[in-house]
């Protein structure tokens, strides 16, 4: 039996329902970072749902909507501003190129790459801006990239990133206008810095849509041309406080 | 399972037929509202739960079997949806069912942590032995359904009924082992080779 076949029985006892609550709770916590795996978790989900057809359908209680959305808004008081996903358009579409991202990298060089999420916010009075922020998990940001859009200046901070022996972080840009893969744009020093004029031959409003990621690659940067390194995963951080988020 | 510990609300279920009941939002539909549930739509999430809250909760109940449960159940569930909305990719998954697996999910978590908050009783296989059809919003949703019933009824009588009891009632393989009166590594090879012979007649 070959590796794969065994995560496909593990995914598929999985969606069953069936595995041990300890192998459920590895296999919950492996779909996280193993791209291919949830692939094949959501191809049984697909395969088998067509079974819940043989369910009764219940109304709900007139007050369970009541109590879901309480819920929401206690979470949404609870959760600090800087936490929470601001509801801007702008964002949510950004979020979904960065999924797409991962995927279609996943797709062409095998390579795990790391995760960003850009967000754009303009205050009033400010140049446009733009903040990235790379994360190793939920809690931590490991970078902040921030792009200063009308002079295309960037600047890159670690925030709990730490440098690795005989490796380097390798910043990249992916947008449409710049084809399939992601685009270098540059190798991040010994001290965890950059050039912050990389980005000066990109068009500002390519910039304001483009994605960016984080890889780790041998120390001088990836020899492919192509993210090579192990991910860090992405997630989006809104990075104002206040009212910034709510304007949409 | 004694008829006490059921929760008096059971009798909300859906009558056949009720076209105020059954959800009739098509799958686009539904991946519509997920997609403005993204962008923090909250009428979006109550249109969504709407369509969709009386499949997830007949799920759910079918597995906890206590209404109260099931309640807390579907409200973790979305509470989920609402969270993670920005992860789903229509791409990969059908809306619903990525919907039925954050509850499915849901529920089955509950269940192992708290097995003995639900009692069991023959009547599931008399639930699974006798399955009302619902109508079908799609003409592709009707095919898949067909597909996988023929795919199962291929399976051995006590591997068809393995299946439906674990996906459908959220059965673990002990509990597996226990009524079917075989060792459960047992039921595992059993379970394992009857997924893969659901694969092989499901690939297209």
């Amino acid at each position: 039996m070959t590796d794969h076949d065994n995560l496909d029985t593990l995914a598929a006892e999985f969606v069953l329902g069936t595995l041990p609550p300890e192998e459920r709770a590895s296999v919950i916590a492996r779909r996280e970072d193993d791209q291919a795996f949830d692939d094949l978790i959501l191809a049984w989900e697909e395969r088998l749902v067509p079974l819940l057809n043989e369910v009764t359908p219940i109304q709900p209680g007139p007050d369970l909507l009541a109590r879901v959305e309480k819920r929401l808004d206690e979470l949404e008081a609870t959760t600090p501003v800087s936490l929470r996903r601001p509801p801007t358009a702008t964002v949510t579409a950004l979020q979904q190129r960065v999924r797409r991202w991962q995927w279609s990298t996943a797709v062409t060089s095998a390579a795990a790459l790391v995760l960003v999420a850009v967000l754009a916010f303009q205050p009033a009075e400010q140049p446009q801006s733009f903040v990235a922020v790379f994360q190793h998990d939920d809690q931590q940001p490991a970078f902040m990239l921030t792009v200063d859009l009308d002079n295309r200046q960037l600047n890159i901070r670690p925030v709990t990133a730490e440098p690795v022996q005989n490796r380097s972080y390798q910043l990249w840009i992916k947008a449409d206008e710049l084809g399939p893969d992601p685009r270098s744009v540059g190798v991040l020093t010994n001290n965890m810095t950059i050039d912050q004029s990389a980005l000066s031959q990109y068009d500002p409003q390519l910039l304001k849509k483009a994605t960016f990621g984080i890889s780790v690659e041998p120390a001088g940067g990836s020899p492919t041309g192509k993210p090579t390194g192990p991910a860090i995963h992405g997630y989006l951080y809104p990075t104002t406080e206040g009212n910034s988020g709510q304007r949409f | 399972m004694d008829s006490e510990s059921r929760h008096p609300s059971d009798e909300h279920h859906t009558p056949p037929g009720n076209p105020g009941v059954v959800p009739t939002a098509t799958s686009s539909d539904i991946g519509q509202l997920i997609q403005r549930v993204v962008r923090r739509d909250r009428s979006a999430f109550a249109q969504l739960y709407e369509a969709t809250a009386p499949k997830l909760l007949g799920t759910v109940m079918r597995i906890v079997r206590d209404r109260a449960w099931a309640d807390d159940v579907i409200q973790d569930a979305y509470i989920k949806v609402w969270q993670k909305a920005g992860q789903y990719d229509a791409a990969k998954a059908s809306p619903i069912a990525w919907m039925a697996s954050i509850a499915r999910n849901s529920a089955i978590d509950e269940l192992r942590k708290q097995p003995a908050r639900r009692s069991m009783g023959d009547e599931e296989i008399d639930e699974i032995a006798s399955v009302q059809p619902t109508a079908q919003a799609e003409l592709e949703e009707q095919q898949a359904v067909n597909s996988l019933n023929s795919c199962i009824d291929e399976l051995e009588k006590d591997r068809q009924d393995m299946v439906r009891l674990a996906y459908l009632n959220g059965w673990s393989r002990d509990e597996l082992a226990a009524h079917f009166d075989q060792p459960v590594n047992t039921v595992k090879t059993w379970l394992h080779r009857a997924l893969k012979q659901l694969k092989r007649c499901l690939a297209p």
